[in-house]
């Protein structure tokens, strides 16, 4: 694929880019460093008092009894050998291993949603487009209203109530598991396709109105005059610039699919991202949540990255 | 695997165990499953499975399966022999364990008295960090410990030979027995420790010797246990292997259930137990627990420094209509903090629950004016601090209509996050809070702290000399009437004193396959072991 303009010139970008999510990152977690810190209420705090010669144990045991900026610089060091430090809720792991146990399944199931709503949404987003007003177009942007309004918390049990409830497998079970992850297609077919729903929604609504506004430009225009089939103008002239407002939208809706995915999560008790980032919080497990911080900066920051690539290649115009 | 070799080690095992007791006592004529595998519904992923450092219910579940104290939990709530064979209190305050001598760990090492003081010297020990020593501190010197006074070698336990365990307490302590079926309390192969590290927890490096070993574990996933055929008792075990799942949503976890994925939840969403009765009869169970559920009177304050105060807001709250109505799974009234089933407290009630709510209320009202307050005195304005939660939600809104129509007080209420919560009520920075306590071990000793001055779990800051004293008699009781007697009046007088709203004890309810064989309703703790459990052909 050609960029348009000369590679060095390019790579020269990315390494700036790169360059400039080093402050960021570290923005990022010390904003959240301290907002953590400033929340009342610790990791020891529970039903159950922990008497005060424990409880200096376990801060002792955690650093926790040292200053702030001494813990803050304590992170950072570990942070920059790569060691996330020790979860609190989770005693017996690293931040490292929980991480490393959550990503494939976020990933699996949230990529996996999004290259299928990419196609999908983009596919339907181009034949209501073309059909404007048509029956096709109404199906489409009704789907789309669905799966924009419908919460996934009542899309999600609808999902399970007929595939894993109503329908059954021959073993007398359900014809899908109604939840849970052993890593097999079986258990990924219904949080991807509640995954995918949303996000083709939000794809295919986006994608219609990007053509329909680029099929009533001027350029388009001058293609039907010069007398090119409608395939032709809209594969070779109308398509890319139609889909720079789906650029747009594909960073944040990428990361959100991968790391926020909590509802899906917990509707399907997936062992991912999302759930362990919402429970790190809940249980002030200061570790666990700032290594996830760095993780969705960090996707975040390439998923920009590469949003910013893809307007290149679909616009001329642009150039860094 | 073949079915037809699982079925002979089956029959085997059956054929064997005539012979002994059984540990799933599977009556005569009841046709096994082939596969005999469960499923278990843990509420959340546990702290961790090291003895030592788990504190949670979660974690008791797993960890009972895979390791073994001196004694057990038997499915029935009663206390069996485990590690131990026999026990005897020689004096008050010594209790001697005679060890079997065929118990091992699941790398097949024999277990000797050993174990088990560096397991608890391991747990009290501060370098380790446990936040639960609580169990452990009740043998001499622990507490000295835990705070650094002390020398971990100093810990009130001796192996006086190989299979002989003495252990000294720091008060007479009849429940001791009970104490040691917790996992906390299991045995540690030291090597095994030292060798891995915190990793010793972790598949392929845990020595544990219980029934099951650990096979395979995915945080906030799965955690896999496979029978133990190094376990003593391995002959009577007939589930060979369970499956815990962590699934955080009541809702999910049912309709697991409802799709075969699971078979025993470990509760049920709340506020739907009629239909649940109706759509799946007997296979939902339900037990009373030895738990309490009850609203904290911050004694600290002005208003509720005045008894008459503390009882006017008791006495008008219809814990019937709470419990049939608002919470509905079972729960039963309560008018103390000892439960039904409490070992060594009775409960008691108070004498107006026998009167009509009519003149319960005008008995209140004259106590609220005859303390300063009421039409034309001072106002009393009330407010409920909760943690965020439906059914706490649901309880706070019923005490405050109670209050609002019955005695015309204005009631606000506040949520918080839990943390934040916990640190409030702690802190007393509360006027009424929500409270509750599940007991860990059955004795009345877990209930009083929640009264007693200056405890940790006593976050309403009441504090009386009498109950107090009371505490302390039976304490040093050796006689198990005497000391019930003592701890009874001691519970009485802090009820008499309203220094809390008891609410209801708890009912633990879930749905359990009719396939599944061995589940009693008499467990009050809620401590079943696998290991009692059968599947039933079906």
């Amino acid at each position: 694929m050609s960029f348009g303009w000369e590679e060095n010139q390019m790579w020269s970008y990315i390494f700036r880019r790169m360059l400039w999510a080093i402050p960021t990152i570290l923005a990022v977690v010390t904003l959240c460093y301290v907002m953590l810190h400033l929340t009342p209420g610790g990791p020891f705090d529970s039903e159950r008092q922990v008497s005060p010669a424990v409880l200096a144990n376990l801060q002792a045991k955690y650093h926790l009894d040292q200053p702030l900026w001494k813990q803050y610089a304590y992170y950072l060091k570990d942070l920059l050998h790569g060691d996330l430090g020790a979860s609190f809720r989770y005693a017996d792991w690293s931040v490292n291993a929980l991480v490393a146990q959550a990503l494939p399944v976020s990933l699996s199931i949230g990529g996996t949603s999004m290259i299928i709503a990419l196609v999908v949404g983009v596919g339907l987003g181009i034949a209501a487009a073309l059909r404007q007003n048509s029956m096709v177009d109404y199906v489409v942007m009704f789907l789309g209203n669905i799966g924009n309004t419908v919460p996934s918390f009542v899309l999600g049990p609808i999902l399970i109530l007929i595939f894993a409830i109503w329908l059954k497998h021959p073993d007398g079970n359900g014809y899908l598991p109604a939840g849970g992850w052993d890593g097999s297609v079986r258990y990924m077919v219904l949080p991807i396709a509640l995954l995918t729903i949303i996000n083709v929604a939000t794809i295919g609504r986006i994608m219609r109105a990007g053509l329909v506004e680029t099929m009533t430009s001027n350029f388009i225009r001058t293609a039907r005059a010069k007398g090119l089939p409608l395939r032709t103008i809209v594969f070779r002239h109308a398509l890319k610039p139609a889909l720079i407002p789906v650029a747009s939208v594909l960073g944040p809706l990428a990361i959100s699919s991968i790391t926020a995915a909590v509802v899906t999560e917990t509707v399907f008790a997936l062992p991912g991202l999302g759930k362990l980032i919402v429970n790190g919080a809940s249980n002030r497990d200061y570790t666990l949540v700032l290594g996830l911080v760095v993780l969705i900066t960090v996707m975040a920051v390439l998923f920009n990255l590469l949003v910013d690539l893809i307007y290149a290649v679909l616009d001329p115009r642009i150039r860094y | 695997m073949n079915r037809k070799i699982i079925a002979a080690a089956l029959a085997a095992t059956l054929g064997l165990s005539s012979l002994t007791a059984l540990a799933a006592n599977v009556p005569a004529g009841v046709k096994l499953a082939d596969k005999q595998e469960l499923v278990r519904h843990n509420g959340t992923e546990p702290d961790s499975l090291d003895p030592s450092l788990y504190e949670t219910k979660p974690a008791n579940y797993i960890d009972s399966d895979l390791f073994e104290g001196l004694t057990r939990n038997g499915a029935d709530g009663s206390i069996q022999p485990g590690v131990a064979e026999s026990w005897k209190q020689t004096d008050p305050r010594t209790w001697v364990f005679k060890l079997r001598k065929d118990a091992r760990f699941s790398d097949g090492s024999p277990i000797s008295a050993d174990d088990f003081v560096y397991s608890w010297q391991r747990t009290v020990d501060p370098k380790t960090g446990s936040k639960y020593t609580i169990l452990h501190e009740f043998i001499l010197n622990a507490k000295d410990i835990v705070n650094g006074k002390k020398q971990p070698k100093e810990l009130g336990v001796k192996a006086l030979d190989k299979y002989t365990l003495e252990v000294k307490t720091t008060d007479v302590v009849p429940f001791f027995p009970g104490l040691a079926a917790m996992g906390n309390m299991a045995p540690l192969k030291k090597d095994a420790i030292e060798k891995n590290g915190k990793d010793w927890v972790k598949p392929g490096k845990m020595v544990s010797n219980g029934a099951y070993m650990l096979s395979e574990w995915v945080p906030n996933n799965r955690v896999v246990l496979v029978k133990n055929p190094n376990y003593w008792n391995a002959k009577s075990v007939v589930v060979t292997k369970v499956t815990y799942n962590p699934v955080e949503s009541d809702d999910t976890a049912l309709k697991m259930y409802k799709s075969g994925e699971m078979d025993w939840t470990d509760e049920i969403p709340t506020g739907i137990y009629a239909s649940l009765k109706s759509q799946f009869g007997n296979e939902l169970r339900n037990t009373p627990w030895l738990g309490v559920y009850y609203f904290n009177l911050n004694n600290k304050l002005p208003e509720f420094q005045d008894k008459r105060v503390r009882q006017a807001l008791s006495m008008v709250i219809d814990r019937d209509i709470l419990t049939q109505k608002v919470t509905g799974n079972g729960e039963t009234p309560a008018y103390s903090l000892f439960v039904k089933g409490t070992i060594a407290g009775t409960p008691t009630t108070y004498a107006w629950t026998k009167e009509p709510m009519a003149q319960r209320v005008a008995e209140a009202k004259k106590l609220l004016s005859d303390a300063g307050y009421g039409p034309g005195k001072k106002p009393l304005n009330l407010k409920i601090t909760y943690n965020t939660n439906e059914m706490h939600k649901k309880i706070s809104l019923f005490l405050a209509s109670e209050w609002k129509t019955k005695l015309g007080l204005a009631t606000s209420m506040e949520n918080q996050e839990f943390k934040v919560f916990v640190k409030t009520r702690h802190d007393g920075a509360y006027q009424l809070a929500r409270n509750a306590w599940i007991a860990d071990y059955n004795d009345a000793t877990t209930f009083l702290d929640l009264v007693r001055c200056g405890s940790a779990q006593n976050d309403t800051f009441y504090c009386s000399k009498t109950v107090d004293g009371l505490i302390a008699e039976g304490n040093q009781q050796t006689d198990s009437a005497k000391r019930t007697a003592a701890y009874s009046k001691a519970m009485e007088t802090a009820m008499e004193d309203y220094a809390v709203i008891p609410m209801f004890q708890y009912s633990k309810a879930r749905l359990v396959k009719s396939y599944v064989g061995g589940y009693t309703n008499t467990n009050y703790l809620d401590d079943y072991l696998t290991q009692d459990f059968y599947i039933i052909k079906h």
